[in-house]
């Protein structure tokens, strides 16, 4: 069905096409609105599409190489789980077009599954964000956005790579667009025998392999100068096996289907800027603990969104955005048996730009909710530009993470008696621009507590308390810098992260928390030649809560190299070829899981 | 080579615990000369590890010099191999020492007094449990597949070869197997889910009788021709909560020869028979009670310092107790006297579950 009214829209829009108009529309409507307008206290790291191309095909290897985000990988390609600012993988949020897709079974989203090739826009914006994206945004979030562009275009795009261990990576976009209609729809599928032969080792990893394809379409149409309709589709589906540590352990698989669908109706009447937005998310687990048997156990939560969001411009520079919100999470599966929850939060924005150079803004948020004791919310920050050159940011916010489905659900040890895990914190940035050079560099405090912990009980199960409190302190520096001479151009990006995060009974820091995580990237640019090599660097994390010395994983440094070469103008053939872990680095980033060593790709991108 | 090294911090340490006495030569010669190995005389922690990572390992204590302590001691001495996934339980035949080794569904075989690497056994098991000896054969309890209640099995080891020759079915959940005469008792546990059965194994290698005990015997010990058997009942949460017992059979005629019920909500799961008296851990608290006394006693010996307790035994008058603490910290066992007077405490390896006596 859903499939039928895609090609419907597909069809309409290639009429429409056909018309051509002659006007030219430049203008891109994001999906995001509030990441774009309510933000100006904290730092975005935006990351276009030519980072997103070298850093195939998942959302780990994007945000690894490219940003603060540290990231523990049970091993290439398995369950991916993102620590940002030293807090936990629930506590980082991700956002599909201004929608938190985090799991509500576990709190937390799987980075190796997300394909990034799929959107075209990706950001990450460190610092508090639950007042705008509610639960999980306290270490900071993840962006991935369609944006729309009305304006004429017909391009289809074919992406085919290959690589070490039977490794395929494929991709078909197409973009369709008039001054009226913008349809973009693509299909991949990405696949892996993952069998990669440890570094210096005869073992290899076993029972890795791994396909995953996702299906988009997204399509905007504008009504007319004052109407917008936007619909965002997508549909997931993956199949991993969990790669084992010990030669007899019973091998494992884990499937997960998900469907995500946002419609948005865009007004803009005077003063005011309406959003009507609706959404119905679905995802699904089902987790084989013995693949040579059909049993499996499950999980699913259907989530139904319903979203009125104003922007109210009293002049051109005070904004009043007020957002209602009602959710209903429908879900059922093992251990959780039937179970729905409702939330509905209210949301109100302000946004102050006082001159040219200072602007400040204030929100705050309150949901109402039977299935947890919901704390109100807030944000404020202003930002401040010294000189052209230099500009400070000062952010404070309260956020929170809510209990998950397993905590308030699970039979036995859930309970409806649970708080959210709270986090107040502070961050001030400064950045600096020079030219062709950009450095940002934030400072951050942060406090958490009530965390969530499953505990065994007097009973004999465990049951999730909200007990440990941590401190959390660090700096974040951005690098960026580009210089152009002649047809030559030069790019050099780089990250590091500080991070101290304190258990706040025992003084000692969190385990797979890194003192130091460290990423550069160069990149050459001649013509039609491009090169590039990007290093990442983790320091060393305890992985036991006694931070005993002998269980770290031990610091890494990983580097890959690739060129590209794109041939002709209109239809263009982009050659590409990367080699990854050019040292051939023996690391683990989770304990006994060890990552591949030197390893090839070749790629072919056809536009036409 | 390892073993050189040891021995010289055993001396080491024998010389600075008995410097300021004269008995520092007899000290320093009398180890060297008798030992069969660095680890005897003293007391195997297995330390179970996080399930689903090879962090699973063995500690060292010595009840002769308090202070001469050692962890991971399979991976000093066999420093090519790593121990494995989920070391479940230690069972002794003769030198040897069986490492059965639950995720990793092996079965390291090593010299228990110097722990060094003597066999792996790597086919023919199914999520292993337990292993008890008799008729020169080694059983290993399996539960097969863990969310299958029809495929468990007892997996029966040539001792020579180590290899399984054969397997014999049995109801869900084989846990603790113990050996009697020719015959073995093999405790259900239940596995993933509950049982109440005691398995009878004869010369045969055939079941040959099956005795209701109560919901989830967790641990079972012979002593004097009858088996102790603490069952934990079903918890709360089963939906179905039963009360915990401690129930003896009388080996002779296979029948219960007493069923004490605990108190409902209290669930046991931790016993050791020691000097003919039963310890058994309720919370906590460890208590005791003679073999013979007719109820159960209601106040502790005294109560353990740990977190979370998740190993005990009770050895020459001594009580040794495994903490768990956070599962994801080094664990600690304690050790007291018989009074239950703090002693000693160790930080060893990751969920320590068990203790072994090496004497």
């Amino acid at each position: 069905m859903r499939l039928k009214l895609l090609f419907a829209f597909l069809f309409l829009s290639q009429l429409v096409l056909a018309q051509n108009d002659t006007i030219n529309l430049n203008e891109v409507i994001v999906s995001d609105v509030q990441l774009r307008d309510n933000n100006v206290s904290q730092t975005v790291l935006k990351l276009n599409d030519s980072i997103i191309q070298q850093n195939q095909p998942a959302l780990t290897s994007l945000l690894n190489y490219n940003s603060v985000i540290y990231f523990k990988e049970n091993g290439y390609g398995m369950v991916s789980s993102a620590s940002f600012r030293g807090t936990t993988a629930q506590q980082t949020a991700v956002l599909w077009n201004g929608i938190n897709i985090n799991s509500q079974l576990l709190g937390q989203t799987d980075f190796n599954t997300v394909t990034t090739r799929d959107f075209n826009s990706i950001s990450v914006k460190s610092g508090g964000g639950s007042v705008v994206y509610g639960s999980g945004a306290i270490g900071g979030t993840v962006h991935l956005n369609t944006d729309f562009r009305f304006r004429e275009a017909f391009q289809n795009e074919l992406y085919l790579g290959y690589g070490s261990f039977n490794t395929i990576n494929t991709q078909y976009r197409l973009n369709a667009g008039t001054k009226k209609w913008n349809t973009q729809i693509s299909f991949s599928r990405n696949s892996s025998d993952n069998d990669y032969p440890f570094v210096g080792s005869d073992e290899k990893n076993t029972n890795g392999e791994y396909y995953n394809a996702t299906v988009n379409a997204n399509i905007g149409y504008k009504i007319n100068d004052k109407n917008i309709l936007k619909l965002y589709s997508q549909f997931y589906e993956d199949e991993r096996h969990f790669s084992i540590t010990s030669e007899n352990a019973i091998r494992t698989k884990y499937r997960n289907a998900n469907s995500r669908n946002l419609l948005v109706w865009t007004n803009m009447a005077g003063q005011f800027t309406s959003n009507v937005k609706a959404a119905f998310l679905k995802e699904r687990y089902q987790y084989y603990d013995n693949i040579e048997s059909d049993a499996f156990s499950f999980g699913e939560v259907q989530t139904f969104i319903a979203k009125y969001d104003v922007v109210y411009a009293i002049t051109e520079n005070i904004k009043l955005n007020a957002i209602i919100d009602y959710t209903i999470n429908d879900g059922e599966g093992e251990g959780i048996g039937e179970a729905k929850r409702k939330i509905g939060s209210g949301v109100l924005l302000f946004k102050h730009k006082v001159s040219d150079a200072f602007t400040y803004e204030v929100s705050g948020r309150k949901e109402i909710t039977d299935a947890y004791q919901s704390p109100f919310l807030f944000s404020a920050g202003a930002t401040y530009a010294v000189t052209n050159w230099y500009k400070v940011k000062l952010n404070g916010s309260h956020n929170f993470r809510i209990p998950t489905f397993n905590d308030l659900y699970w039979k036995p040890g859930g309970n409806l008696n649970l708080r959210p895990e709270s986090a107040y914190q502070a961050d001030f940035g400064q950045e600096f621009t020079f030219g062709g050079l950009q450095l940002t560099a934030t400072a951050y405090y942060m406090k958490i507590k009530d965390m969530l912990r499953w505990l065994p009980t007097s009973e004999g199960y465990w049951a999730p308390v909200n007990t440990d409190r941590v401190q959390s302190y660090g700096a974040e520096v951005l690098l960026d810098y580009t210089h152009k001479f002649g047809a030559h151009e030069l790019g050099l990006k780089g990250t590091y992260a500080y991070t101290v995060s304190e258990d706040e009974n025992t003084n000692k820091q969190l385990i797979y928390v890194p003192y130091h995580k460290l990423t550069g990237a160069v990149s050459y640019t001649f013509k039609n030649f491009g090169a590039y090599y990007q290093a990442l660097y983790n320091g060393e994390v305890f992985t036991l809560s006694d931070n005993d010395p002998k269980y770290m994983v031990k610091d890494y440094l990983v580097s890959n190299f690739g060129i590209d070469y794109r041939i002709g103008k209109k239809n263009t053939y982009r050659l590409g070829a990367q080699v990854r872990n050019l040292t051939n680095e023996k690391y683990e980033s989770v304990a006994s899981r060890l990552m591949p060593g030197r390893n090839y790709n070749v790629t072919l991108t056809l536009i036409f | 080579m390892k073993i050189n090294k040891l021995l010289g911090l055993a001396l080491m340490t024998a010389v600075f615990f008995s410097s300021c006495t004269d008995e520092e030569i007899v000290y320093k010669e009398a180890p060297a000369a008798v030992s069969k190995g660095a680890y005897e005389k003293g007391v195997l922690v297995v330390n179970e590890g996080n399930f689903g990572s090879p962090n699973a390992e063995i500690s060292y204590i010595s009840s002769e010099f308090p202070t001469l302590f050692q962890n991971s001691i399979f991976n000093t001495v066999n420093p090519t191999k790593v121990l494995g996934n989920t070391a479940q339980s230690i069972g002794f035949n003769g030198d040897l020492a069986y490492i059965v080794l639950n995720g990793s569904n092996k079965i390291e075989v090593v010299n228990r007094y110097t722990f060094e690497s003597v066999a792996t056994i790597q086919t023919g098991l199914q999520n292993p449990r337990y292993i008890a000896f008799a008729n020169g054969k080694g059983y290993v309890t399996n539960w097969g597949d863990a969310g299958v209640a029809t495929d468990d099995y007892v997996a029966i080891l040539n001792l020579t070869t180590n290899q399984i020759t054969g397997n014999i079915a049995v109801v869900e959940g084989p846990e603790q197997i113990v050996a009697y005469n020719n015959s073995l008792y093999v405790a259900h546990k239940g596995g993933y889910s509950f049982n109440d059965k005691i398995s009878l194994i004869n010369s045969s290698d055939v079941v040959q009788t099956t005795i209701t005990v109560g919901d989830v015997p967790s641990v079972i010990e012979i002593n004097n021709n009858e088996l102790y058997v603490l069952c934990s009942g079903k918890p709360a949460w089963s939906g179905t909560e039963t009360s915990a017992k401690l129930v003896t059979v009388n080996l002779a005629t296979n029948a219960l020869a007493q069923s004490l019920t605990f108190a409902a909500g209290e669930h046991p799961a931790l016993m050791d028979i020691e000097a003919g008296s039963i310890y058994f851990m309720k919370g906590k608290g460890v208590y005791k009670k003679d073999l013979g006394a007719a109820a159960l006693p209601t106040t502790p010996v005294f109560t353990a310092t740990a977190t979370t307790v998740y190993g005990f035994a009770a050895q020459n008058s001594k009580f040794y107790v495994g903490d768990a603490i956070d599962y994801v910290a080094n664990g600690k066992v304690t050790v007291y006297d018989a009074a239950g007077t703090l002693q000693r405490t160790y930080t060893v390896g990751v969920m320590p579950n068990g203790f072994y006596f090496n004497n």
